[in-house]
């Protein structure tokens, strides 16, 4: 015979609807996003990992000033290493955004068309899907720079640019302001060819076996070409944030989704820890009688484990639908938002079902049985006697009489639903904390921008490329070269100030090393106003990402090679567009063997228009500075607006659930005062009050927890996710928007449960009365 | 002897509050009989009538059933112990609010290997035409009839019945008490029964009366007469 205890479960599920249709929602709304996420996240990540074969991906790449001859190709040959040929020209568009132009590839870094087709004739071009996506761009329509002008014959992801970056030292990738595309051979001759860049890609004949062993052969390799041409820039892949970033960025995001379900997981189990220890509460009598009879306490545990861990069971199963279905197609559309990333095909994924299906099962059966366990611990006859208090409570606490009755009777409420609003806490944390998240990068990109514009160091740095003729050659041909580029480069333009700048590294640790860059600025500079003398100053940026104080010791290294550099910081300089270290220009050109007058760039609140531009390497500018949050912006924008939703949501269902469960617990008393000739109005007051006081109580407490705790989290995530820093900012606003959206969802709550306590019958306090 | 009660001792509390409910009693009841324990509150008969169906223990002294001593059952051998030999009834009938009249039986025929036919027994108890009907479409007698159902369709050894009449106007604690008689002599339970009613002794084979504790009065009725001719 089975078990007639069952035919309970679905008249419980019909007579408590409420309660369980949105515990059941907000398992399929969280996992079905999880899981939708899972899904195209693996499917893409595989696709990604597909196409390092599929696309024949470079195993890097490296730059140098001029055609490499036959010779030095077949020298560079034998290192063990197939050279391709990938030249690219950038030009600046109509539009402000600079696109880099290749021809077509064949051999290496092929290109996945999306959409439309491969340009044919001149004239046309596929540019990348991002790129026209953030410049509502499509097949069909002109892109034009200057004179010259580019039909778009299709969309495409290019391999080796799943991710955006203009230059590998970006602190963060560009896709609104720029773009790749390829062209015919023969187009690509047509375009401005004193732009061409001499890019070369390379695959090992060998294949590294790891990636320590592929670490010490590109470095090896890059000594040995240095020694045969001169290098202008070497990237082995695993260095390249083109194609590295969005690998790295897609596990980073599976680690923080599955903390999200666990977390949810695990409060919605504690609900219904609290609605089960109500219900054993309510049905003490029958339990009693039950166990009287006979019932084992492991027949109860299961009777009463079963809605529980039936409605996780459907509500992941249908999320698993949902997260195949729909969701998985919003989380992709999210990846696409951000990069470049190829077609793929949906994938089944065993440990996507394991991590949302299984384990949150799992999770709600072990929370379930121990609070089970816990309270099923009591004897028959005190099940009975409905004494379910385990310890028996000496007296009741002590309150002074000149607190009002009303007062008093709330304080009462309070202190008895104790273990309630402990969760209710719990969950208002957890879901402020979703809420700060989601309204705190709108806050922290424009005080950055804001920041980033109160103290840039000058309206335009200029970044002067000295040509490779005055680095190589004979020393003659070297002094000639760099007389020649310093009669050039000089201006007239009055606000213009001479620094020169180097690049270091950061010595690779936990984190990437990162790009440092060396300001020697004038002694009495007006763009650098810190009492440098022979000292060296941090920006703040690069003080906070590394938490490093006056006093401290730094040391850096060249980018490719071992040299190792010290300094002893004095002071942090209010400077947070980038990791820069401030020194006086001797002291620059001193410690780096230049010679004394040399300098690398100005800067100045005006344009210099009177310097060549092909000696002009790049110009920093408020447009440049603000790359990062402007990509951030675009990549996580919408998803924040998703994230606020899910958070009210949350915060909605743990206040409906357990004010629910207080109403309930005290439908007795609430009854028994209804008789007596209380008004529903004044119950209000008393029961629904008691929990506006603890909501508002629990709202206040935890702002500056979950002030502390995002501390933490944005620093974790800006230290594994960006180079360069941003610095956490709240804006007070945000504490009002989350104390607001708190206690509006809380009057919403508040409604229904003043329709409960309406609906409460007066004879409920004349039942079960012994 | 089917049940043998000796030396029983209880006390509730500890120091000055120390409570003796149960002061060594000594009882022993026949199998198929139907005892009546009689005494005012706070006399220790539902204490003792708790004791004999293994939820409360005794402090001292010895409960034997059939041969098995309780006090000497884990808690486990205890649950198999009521689920084997005990039916409860109590003043408040206790059933599952959701299930209906038929499946409250059929949640105490689970606990047995071989129940009673439930059709059979929903006649005899006379709420077949309800069964369908849940807990609180039924009436107070109604309801206690469905909880003597749920206890004794797994045709227990012992009966237990804690004032099953006390929240009963006097008809129906008549129909009561003439369903228990008939349960008693058609299916041959021992039927341990807890009162503050004088008049159901008369029904009894066997009337214990307690007071503070101790058993006043412990005799066989020989004048035993049916539940109908009961007056109160």
């Amino acid at each position: 015979m089975k078990n007639p205890l069952r035919k309970r479960l679905p008249r419980e599920i019909r007579s408590e609807f409420g309660k369980y249709i949105v515990i059941f929602l907000l398992m399929v709304a969280t996992i079905g996003f999880v899981s939708g996420f899972l899904v195209a996240d693996n499917s893409m990540l595989i696709a990604y990992q597909d196409g390092f074969e599929k696309y024949n991906i470079e195993d890097g790449n490296f730059r140098t000033a001029d055609r490499i001859y036959r010779s030095q190709r077949e020298d560079i040959e034998k290192l063990g290493i197939t050279l391709y040929e990938n030249y690219y020209i950038e030009a600046t568009l109509d539009n402000e955004s600079t696109m880099r132009f290749f021809k077509n590839r064949e051999e290496i870094n092929k290109v996945c068309l999306m959409k439309g087709e491969l340009p044919k004739a001149a004239g046309e071009i596929a540019i990348d899907r991002m790129y026209a996506d953030n410049n509502q761009l499509a097949v069909g329509d002109t892109i034009t720079s200057g004179e010259h002008s580019w039909k778009i014959t299709g969309l495409v992801a290019l391999s080796d640019y799943s991710c955006l970056f203009q230059n590998n030292s970006d602190s963060m990738f560009d896709a609104v302001k720029f773009g790749v595309g390829v062209v015919t051979p023969e187009e690509f001759d047509t375009l401005n060819q004193d732009k061409l860049q001499y890019n070369y890609s390379w695959k090992y004949e060998q294949e590294p076996a790891d990636e320590v062993e592929e670490k010490e052969i590109s470095e090896d390799l890059m000594e040995e070409i240095g020694k045969i041409v001169s290098l202008e820039s070497f990237v082995p892949r695993y260095t390249n944030q083109a194609i590295t970033f969005t690998g790295e960025d897609m596990g980073g995001d599976k680690a923080m989704m599955i903390m999200l379900l666990y977390i949810i997981m695990v409060i919605m189990a504690f609900v219904f820890g609290i609605t089960i220890s109500n219900t054993i509460r309510k049905e003490a009598a029958v339990i009693g009688t039950l166990r009287a009879s006979g019932y084992t306490r492991r027949e109860l545990i299961s009777h009463y484990m079963t809605l529980p861990v039936l409605v996780t069971l459907a509500g992941a199963l249908a999320g698993n639908v949902l997260g195949y279905t729909v969701l998985k197609n919003v989380c992709a559309a999210m990846y696409y938002g951000s990069y470049s990333l190829p077609t793929y095909e949906t994938v089944w994924n065993a440990e996507a079902f394991l991590l949302t299906t299984v384990i949150p099962v799992l999770i709600m059966l072990v929370v379930n049985f121990c609070v089970l366990r816990h309270k099923l611990r009591l004897s028959p006859l005190k099940f009975l006697r409905r004494d379910l208090s385990g310890k028996k409570q000496k007296r009741a606490m002590r309150l002074s009489p000149h607190i009002k009755i009303f007062s008093r009777f709330r304080l009462r409420v309070i202190f008895q639903n104790m273990s309630n609003y402990l969760v209710l806490f719990i969950g208002i944390l957890f879901a402020n904390l979703l809420l700060m998240f989601g309204l705190l990068l709108p806050s922290v990109l424009s005080h950055y921008q804001t920041e980033i514009q109160k103290n840039m160091l000058a309206n335009y740095q200029y970044m002067l490329q000295v040509p490779m003729g005055a680095m190589t050659g004979s020393k003659l041909e070297e002094l000639l070269n760099l007389l020649t580029f310093y009669a050039e480069v000089r201006t007239d333009n009055e606000t213009a100030e001479k620094f020169s700048a180097y690049a270091l590294n950061t010595l690779p640790g936990k984190y990437k090393s990162e790009e440092v860059l060396l300001y020697g600025v004038e002694k009495d500079s007006k763009y650098v106003t810190a009492d440098l003398g022979d000292g060296v100053y941090i920006s703040s940026a690069y003080a906070d990402k590394f938490r490093i104080r006056p006093g401290d010791t730094i040391t850096l290294k060249e980018k490719y090679e071992k040299d190792e550099y010290s300094f002893t910081v004095d002071g942090i300089y209010e400077y947070t567009a980038g990791l820069c270290i401030f020194m006086s220009r001797d002291k620059l050109n001193e410690a780096f063997d230049l010679e004394d007058d040399y300098y690398s760039g100005y800067f100045s609140d005006t344009p210099i228009t009177d310097i060549r531009k092909k000696y002009i390497g790049s110009v920093v500018d408020l447009d440049a500075l603000t790359k990062i949050s402007r990509q951030l912006d675009v990549s996580m924008g919408s998803m924040m607006g998703m994230v606020n939703g899910f958070a009210i949501m949350i915060y909605m269902v743990l206040i409906y659930l357990l004010s629910k469960i207080i109403i309930e617990k005290n439908a007795q008393s609430i009854s028994m005062v209804k008789i007596l000739g209380y008004t529903n109005w004044e119950i209000s007051r008393l029961y629904i009050l008691s929990t506006t006081i603890v909501v508002v109580i629990c709202l206040l407490v935890s702002l500056p927890v979950e002030r502390a705790v995002m501390e933490v989290l944005f620093r974790e995530m800006m230290l594994s996710s960006i180079s360069g820093w941003i610095t956490m900012w709240v804006d007070p606003m945000i504490y009002v928007q989350m104390f607001g959206a708190g206690l509006v969802t809380y009057a919403v709550v508040a409604l229904l449960e003043f329709r409960k306590i309406k609906k409460v019958p007066m004879d409920e306090a004349l039942k079960n009365v012994e | 002897m089917f049940l043998q009660i000796q030396g029983i001792k209880k006390s509730f509390g500890s120091g000055d509050s120390r409570v003796d409910v149960l002061k060594g009693l000594d009882l022993e009841i026949e199998k198929g009989e139907f005892c009546v324990l009689l005494g005012p509150s706070g006399s220790g008969k539902s204490t003792l009538l708790n004791i004999i169906g293994g939820i409360d223990s005794a402090d001292e002294g010895k409960l034997i059933i059939d041969g098995e001593c309780l006090a000497e059952m884990s808690e486990k051998k205890l649950s198999v112990y009521r689920r084997k030999h005990l039916g409860y009834i109590f003043q408040m009938y206790n059933l599952i609010p959701n299930l209906t009249v038929r499946e409250n039986v059929e949640v105490g025929a689970y606990l047995s290997d071989q129940p009673l036919d439930v059709d059979e027994l929903l006649h005899t108890l006379g709420i077949y035409e309800h069964q369908r009907k849940l807990p609180n479409q039924l009436s107070g007698g109604q309801q206690q009839r469905c909880a003597i159902g749920r206890a004794i369709v797994k045709n227990p050894d012992i009966l237990l019945c804690d004032e099953p009449t006390g929240a009963l106007d006097y008809n129906t604690s008549k129909e009561i008490l003439r369903l228990i008689e008939t349960v008693n002599q058609k299916y041959g339970n021992t039927i341990v029964m807890v009162t503050h009613n004088d008049a159901i002794k008369d029904m009894a084979d066997r009337v214990v009366k307690l007071r503070d504790g101790m058993i006043r009065k412990n005799y066989r009725n020989e004048h035993k007469v049916s539940a109908d001719e009961l007056d109160w």
